[in-house]
């Protein structure tokens, strides 16, 4: 445009210059100013005085093209369609922009108004109060309306609307743009859900405690075999006041997800020698430790074992649950008596599939007891006796959170795959160099800094997983 | 010895009267919102709030620009204080548009 018309100052107004829009502007604009604005580009329009119409330079209209796909752009990203109405209120027109829209806003809205079918939660008091507002040509935001699609499908739908003026300042109608929340708006309803039945089992345990006299309500959870019966239960109370969440894994999840779990989870007192699982045989419960150290020990032909990994305060006995298996792969041994919380395999499956947070955190587990599994492979295959003992004590000690506990020669043996001989070879190096004192399967660590300086590289490596 | 003027002092010198004018734009082109920016810049420094200002959209009601002599936008008119004066365009040279609506800007004194 701009170079078409750039010779045009040059040369005196002719009266007829030609054909073509670049002709037609030439007749109409006759004057030097007008003409040198529209050869720099800076003129929009030309009104035509023989038509009484304005008309838009190229580049005007090329521009407000642009302007308005932005802004229609824009509006298809907020709603899912546009609407027009008469001054009766009546849908007129309407553009679709969502897909699988149809039976809820078609061609059989025209001549319907929000009152009419397919919207059908509209009562006399709203549509009166609606219509009043319409009386005074005011703006409505976010109306949510349900409407039912021909195929008998609820919806749900937020309208936005406002009023529109003709040039004499006339009202015309108004128009809109509507959204469907159908989403929301069920898990809206889903959360209410959730929020009563969590109040109401709130309700239930409060009534609970206040009737302490029914001692068998207290464990949540009673017990169901008399071969159970022997782990002694500890008062949920006793867990709960001193130290609310003593488990690292659970005390990680969100207060909410974790009061979830907590209908599920029942206390008990785990001690030392007490076998969890075996190898090949179903897992009937996980446990989540507080203070007490469960070690992990792979069996071969039987008679021996070796210790794979060690589960304390910081994680969970049971993983294959996890993974999706029902059958354990290690034998899991208390090491150190303490205090667990344990929940049945059933519940513990339909916790994991619904509560996230637990989710991530027992993959986090999962993983840092893998990189633990492969360490100790390692760390079993390079390092001597001496070393492994001083890494193992340090792992135990980590989980007890005490520098004094419980380790015969039998279980040590176990832990590092080596003789009893080997054992007392290696602890007696420890003992010589003061680092720990072992008298009858009493184990007191004296120097912790000197342990580690003893204890292989693989101590470093495990120790925060 | 130059002396510089404070920026108040540069900014022209008062008008007193009301400076009534129009703009004739094209809804939302380009040039048109350029012109409508550019003028309310202009005012706010020179005019304060001695101006009356009426946008009119060719688009909307041409016979009304027909009536007042325009034939392209945008186009800004004085009506009051004559002499009545008329520019053309985007109204990016302030310079001339200040001449055009009759305010002078002091030079500052060398």
């Amino acid at each position: 445009m701009k170079s078409n018309l750039r010779a045009l100052d040059s040369n005196p107004p002719r009266p007829n210059a030609g054909f073509g829009f670049e002709g037609r502007i030439l007749r109409l604009v006759k004057s030097v100013p007008e003409r040198r604005a529209i050869e720099s580009g800076q003129v929009d329009a030309v009104i035509d005085p023989t038509t009484g119409k304005a008309f838009l330079l190229p580049d005007a209209q090329q521009a407000l093209r642009e302007d308005q796909a932005r802004v229609r752009g824009l509006l298809a990203l907020s709603s899912d369609w546009f609407w027009e109405q008469d001054e009766h209120y009546r849908f007129v027109s309407h553009t679709g922009t969502a897909s699988g829209s149809s039976g809820i806003y078609d061609e059989s809205i025209i001549g319907k108004t929000l009152r009419d079918p397919p919207f059908d939660s509209m009562g006399e008091s709203d549509w009166q109060a609606h219509q009043r507002l319409l009386e005074w040509r005011g703006t409505f935001r976010d109306l949510e309306l349900r409407c039912t699609d021909r195929a008998g499908v609820m919806h749900w739908v937020s309208i936005s609307g406002e009023p529109t003026f003709d040039q004499q300042d006339q009202f015309t109608g108004y128009r809109g743009t509507v959204r469907d929340i159908t989403l929301r708006k069920q898990s809206e309803a889903l959360a209410q859900i959730s929020r009563e039945k969590l109040a109401e089992r709130t309700r239930a345990e409060q009534r609970v405690e206040r009737n302490p006299g029914n001692g068998a309500a207290r464990g949540i959870v009673s017990r169901k075999n008399s071969a159970e019966r022997r782990r002694q239960e500890r008062p949920l109370g006793k867990v709960a006041k001193g130290n609310p969440i003593a488990n690292r894994l659970l005390a990680a999840l969100p207060r909410k997800d974790y009061k979830s779990l907590l209908a599920g989870l029942e206390p008990v007192t785990l001690t030392y020698g007490e076998v969890l699982s075996e190898p090949g045989e179903p897992i009937t419960h996980v446990y989540f430790p507080n203070d007490c150290v469960v070690s992990l020990l792979t069996t071969v032909e039987d008679h021996h074992a070796l210790e794979v990994g060690l589960v304390g305060r910081e994680g969970m006995v049971g993983i294959s649950l996890v993974l999706g298996m029902g059958v354990s792969s290690v034998r899991a041994l208390v090491q150190g008596t303490g205090t667990a919380m344990r929940m049945s395999a059933a519940r513990f499956r339909k916790e994991f599939r619904e509560n996230l947070p637990l989710q991530g955190e027992l993959y986090r587990f999962i993983h840092a007891k893998l990189a633990q599994a492969r360490q100790i492979a390692a760390c079993n295959r390079f390092h001597g006796v001496e070393a492994r003992l001083a890494r193992s004590l340090l792992m135990t000690r980590d989980r007890v959170r005490s520098d004094q506990f419980l380790l015969t020669h039998a279980f040590l043996a176990e832990m590092l795959g080596v003789r009893r001989v080997g054992v007392s070879l290696a602890a007696g190096a420890l003992q010589k160099r003061k680092l720990i004192s072992y008298t009858r399967g009493k184990i007191r660590i004296l120097d912790r800094k000197g342990l580690e300086a003893a204890s292989c590289g693989c101590y470093e490596v495990v120790k925060d997983l | 010895m130059p002396r510089k003027k404070t920026k108040r002092e540069a900014s022209g010198r008062a008008v007193a009267t009301i400076v009534v004018m129009r703009l004739y734009i094209a809804n939302d082109a380009p040039n048109s919102r350029r012109a409508v920016a550019n003028l309310e810049a202009i005012c706010k420094e020179h005019l304060k709030d001695r101006f009356k200002l009426e946008i009119i959209d060719v688009l909307e009601t041409p016979l009304r620009a027909l009536a007042d002599g325009i034939l392209v936008t945008p186009s800004l008119t004085k009506v009051s204080p004559s002499p009545a004066a008329k520019i053309v365009g985007n109204l990016s040279e302030k310079s001339s548009v200040l001449h055009a609506l009759g305010i002078e800007i002091e030079q500052p004194v060398e």
